[in-house]
């Protein structure tokens, strides 16, 4: 009894300690949902009509799901024989690959995963860089469909596939030249350009730039950086990549849309083309003006984007330097600020945010304004328990000793070595700012109607709720997908910045 | 000790007097204690002058000062610091006339024989065991006597009710509380009125209309209030909504304290439903996750609550309008107070927000003690799985718990201005969307602050019970 137990456990233990094992149970799971709901929406319930396109879609994703549950049990049966993954089964991963025509990213960076055994964070970060490419050019090329697309569309998409063709050689030279300790110093001449395609938007490419200057940099040195120890803790954790991997790719198709999107399909009335459903040409359909949905969806992102950030970045950093010397110098400065920005604390978000709107008008910068105070307290407070705590360190005491100024004491000791909870805080409450900027932009509250913005977006598809559900759907999807994307990212980043499970 | 005689004596009096030695070392109550018993402490005070003159200190200072002139001390002083004095001058190459020089010393000389004379005198009283009479000696004495006490009742009301709060640290923690909040709530409405005085706007222009003549603008601004200074309007509003009495509203010409306490209540009570139905799914789906870390159902669980963080309100509501009014007709798309079923939608677009929050804080505070020693203890005891989970584990982790769930109940009634938006609720955050278009300055700021104080009322009773509830912050509060 006691042994069947003992070995129980110690099977559940090996499955579990193995990460290609639990992303393996994690990404069929994940697959089979998605099968599952494209089967749902495949069937068109009121008529009895098949949709074929949707179900074209779900049998590609349940073929890949078949395969991936195949190649669970085969990992599976390895770990408990031998104890390792042998090679065969590795090379199924190859398939997987392949499903990167269905889209479904789970299963293509599973692939990417299981067929190389030792995984540098920057192999991760240059699969993840790839496919972010990838996507943005299968997005674009969605618009070879329009009867007419933007003048830069052509160059733009030239300039997107070399940059891919060049992220793909970098993916390759990577995964043979970087090891988890060492790269190879002349992956310098890689590095380079790497961080010139940033400029497409695509961070992960200025991340895997910066992660290979400075792993050739520090190389034969064993000692770890903060900042290599974040990037292994979170390249391993596949929702926060999935999270990461959707906010990059968001940003961007934000910068790409710019060239290779038509921004008047977006916002000028087209009256031939009014309320139509989802088509090739119109991927999500088009709204009561004539307006493609799908476009002005795209244009969306970069305002949600941008009003989350902003509205972020604000609050954290007056919060932060409200929170930084009242936690440092404490007694009256501390109650002072902190009775003062109680005040503030006690009217919820929302309706400071409405009454700042009330009395300012409602336009984007307002919106960043008003949300951006309702934040402060809370971001005021948690620096302020951070940098209480810092302050009590002894490197605090010798740069006293040294007779550091109390502003060079704040600012250059303690506050750079409390921001992990502030980033971890910021991560987690942007997805509530997009939020609320769509709420409030469907309350009329927010950005300016006539722009394309997801809360107005939506607010146009509740009044066809009726007969164009669509209209309301799609938007609300996309601010779920981000604000879920960033959710798991602050989530994984907590992971990775907690000290505590060290 | 005069406090200690005094708490043996026994007694309301006893306590009085110990209770004012304590305020009168707390460095900011001292200043209210004083202020507040003014009349009474102005009496002490100037028997305190009095026999101060003839007490212990004054009188061993005084054999010191004597003993010491006497010994030549402080000629010996002056000659030293004299000689200081002048060697430093020339070190410094300065010059100096002799009779600056003489005054230098004498202040110098001064300074010091005042310093070691009061060392003396403390280091003779320590040794023998006598103290400096103190105001709280004084009044000790005085109050001692119950003539005292009876005629400074009066004069001195205020101080004995500040003696009376101060003495029980739970009650002082109270009426700390509640003093804060009411600053916080005075705070709320100030800067609420701030933001839509200095608004741009124009109610009047955008009421009357384009076509309004400047003397009927002049006359709204006049009936209104809109002429007065800043000061005086933001006095008028802080007094109405302290009288529940704000006047009219700029449209419409309703009564908007009648209004809101017309809406609030529904607000409110979809506010708790919701809040009560969230709390019960919440803390089981939390636990169960926490025991059960890294399983199939922690997993999925986890998941579920982190899309129910990620939905935006308005959406989930209008998918759910979408399904159950519109293709089953199953429940009513809009809210009537008549139909319960109505109310349906609306406390499940509401809780979820609440329900994933909840439920993810109570995972990880559960996680966070579930390793705690005491559980191991509490195992090897061989209680049972079920009394260690309840007891052990669930009450400590509780308290977090509850911190979100108050400060979730505050953003529950923000949000729901967006909910009752959607399923067409006359709430209060209806009537403040509705109102700010215009802005109606006074119904906005009703609506606003009505809410900010609910919810600081809430909060301060969620504090108070943690007091009662938690036995760590009772000991700390005692410390005081």
């Amino acid at each position: 009894m006691i042994k069947k137990l003992q070995s129980k456990q110690g099977t559940a233990h090996q499955l579990k300690s193995s990460p290609e094992y639990r992303q393996a149970s994690f990404t069929w799971v994940i697959s089979l949902t998605l099968s599952v709901i494209l089967l749902l929406n495949s069937f068109d319930f009121a008529g009895g009509a098949l949709k074929p396109w949707v179900f074209t879609a779900f049998a590609a994703y349940a073929l890949f799901t078949i395969v991936q549950m195949i190649i669970t049990l085969l990992i599976r049966r390895d770990l408990l024989r031998t104890g390792d993954i042998r090679r065969s089964t590795r090379l199924l991963g190859y398939i997987q690959l392949l499903s990167i025509i269905t889209g479904n990213l789970f299963t293509v960076t599973f692939g990417f995963n299981l067929v190389k055994q030792q995984k540098p964070p920057e192999y991760t970060i240059a699969v993840y860089m790839l496919l972010t490419q990838l996507y943005v050019i299968a997005i674009s090329a969605l618009n070879l469909f329009k009867p007419y697309v933007s003048n830069t569309f052509l160059p733009a998409m030239f300039i997107l596939v070399v940059v891919a063709i060049l992220q793909l050689i970098a993916l390759l030279l990577v995964a043979k030249f970087v090891t988890s300790h060492y790269a190879h110093p002349k992956l310098v001449w890689l590095a380079l350009p790497i961080i010139v395609t940033a400029a497409t938007g695509n961070i992960f490419a200025l991340v895997l730039g910066i992660n290979l200057l400075a792993k050739i940099r520090k190389n034969g040195n064993p000692a770890m950086t903060r900042w290599s120890d974040v990037w292994i803790k979170l390249t391993a954790n596949s929702t926060a990549m999935a999270g990461l991997f959707f906010v990059i790719f968001l940003f961007c198709l934000s910068v790409c849309s710019v060239f290779t999107f038509d921004y008047s399909v977006a916002i000028d009335n087209n009256y031939s083309a009014i309320l139509l459903p989802p088509s090739l040409e119109y991927p999500f359909g088009t709204d009561n003006f004539g307006r493609d949905l799908f476009s002005r969806i795209v244009f969306g992102a970069r305002i949600s984007l941008i009003v989350g950030f902003a509205s972020t970045l604000i609050p954290v950093i007056i919060g932060g330097i409200l929170g930084a010397i009242s936690g440092y110098y404490g007694r009256q400065t501390d109650n002072i600020i902190m009775r003062l920005l109680d005040v503030l604390y006690a009217i919820p978000g929302i309706l400071l945010a409405i009454a700042i709107i009330a009395a300012f008008g409602a336009n984007t910068v307002n919106l960043i304004l008003a949300l951006s105070v309702g934040a402060i307290p809370t971001y005021a407070r948690t620096m302020r328990a951070n940098v209480m705590l810092v302050s009590t360190y002894e490197y605090v005491d010798a740069a006293r000793a040294f007779g550091s100024s109390n502003f060079s004491i704040i600012f250059k000791h303690i506050v750079p070595n409390s921001l992990a909870p502030m980033i971890v805080k910021s991560t987690l409450t942007i997805g509530a700012a997009v939020i609320s900027t769509s709420s409030l932009s469907y309350l009329g509250l927010g950005v300016e109607p006539h722009i394309p913005e997801w809360g107005n977006i939506l607010k146009i598809g509740s009044t066809y709720l009726e007969t164009n559900s669509y209209l309301a759907i799609y938007p609300g999807l996309a601010i779920i997908a981000l604000v879920l994307s960033f959710n798991f990212l602050g989530d994984g980043l907590r992971d990775a910045l907690d000290p505590k499970l060290d | 000790m005069g406090g200690t005689e005094a708490a043996r004596r026994g007694g309301l009096i006893g306590s009085i007097s110990t209770t004012y030695h304590k305020i009168l070392l707390n460095p900011s109550y001292k200043y209210l204690l004083l202020l507040l018993g003014a009349p009474v402490n102005l009496v002490v005070f100037l028997f305190y002058l009095v026999q101060r003159r003839k007490d212990d200190y004054t009188a061993a200072e005084n054999r010191i000062r004597s003993a010491m002139l006497a010994s030549g001390y402080l000629e010996a002083l002056q000659a030293e610091i004299a000689q200081q004095q002048k060697r430093k001058h020339e070190f410094f190459k300065q010059k100096i006339s002799e009779q600056q020089l003489q005054q230098e010393v004498e202040r110098i000389a001064q300074a010091r024989f005042k310093e070691e004379l009061r060392d003396r005198t403390t280091k003779e009283l320590l040794l023998n065991n006598k103290k400096r009479l103190t105001m709280a000696d004084t009044f000790d004495r005085l109050i001692a006597n119950p003539l005292f006490f009876i005629i400074s009742l009066i004069p001195g009301l205020l101080m004995y009710i500040l003696i009376f709060l101060y003495r029980s640290p739970y009650l002082k923690y109270i009426v700390e509380r509640l003093a804060m909040t009411i600053l916080v709530i005075f705070g709320v409405a100030v800067l609420v009125f701030t933001i839509l005085y200095l608004s741009p706007f124009n109610p009047a222009a955008n009421i009357l209309g384009e076509t309004a003549t400047p003397e009927q603008i002049a006359a709204f601004n006049k009936m209104h209030g809109l002429d007065q200074g800043y000061l005086t309007q933001l006095w008028n509003n802080i007094k109405g909504i302290a009288y529940f009495d704000l006047g009219k509203s700029f449209s419409g010409n309703e009564d908007i304290t009648n209004s809101i306490a017309r809406k609030f209540p529904i607000t409110l009570t979809l506010t708790v439903i919701s809040l009560i139905i969230a709390i019960a799914i919440a803390l089981p789906i939390g636990i169960i996750s926490a025991t059960r870390p890294n399983s199939f159902f922690d997993y999925t669980f986890m998941f579920v609550a982190l899309i129910g963080l990620s939905i935006p309100n308005f959406w989930q509501g209008l998918i759910l309008i979408l399904n159950f009014s519109i293709k089953l007709q199953w429940l009513p798309a809009t809210f009537n107070p008549e139909n319960w079923l109505s109310i349906v939608m609306p406390v499940i677009v509401l809780g979820t927000g609440l329900t994933a929050s909840v439920a993810r804080m109570t995972r990880s505070s559960t996680l966070e003690v579930i390793h705690e020693d005491y559980m191991i203890t509490a195992r090897a005891k061989g209680l049972g799985k079920q009394t260690i989970l309840m007891k052990h584990a669930v009450r400590n982790a509780i308290i977090p718990i509850i911190t979100v769930i108050g400060l979730q109940f505050g953003g529950m009634m923000g949000g729901s201005a967006v909910t009752e938006k959607v399923f067409n609720i006359s709430g209060i955050g209806s009537y403040i969307v509705d109102k700010q278009f215009i802005p109606d300055i006074p119904a906005i700021m009703g609506g606003v602050v009505y809410t900010a104080i609910t919810i600081s009322l809430v909060n301060v009773i969620i504090d108070i019970l943690y007091a009662f509830f938690d036995p760590r912050i009772r000991s700390k509060m005692k410390q005081y």
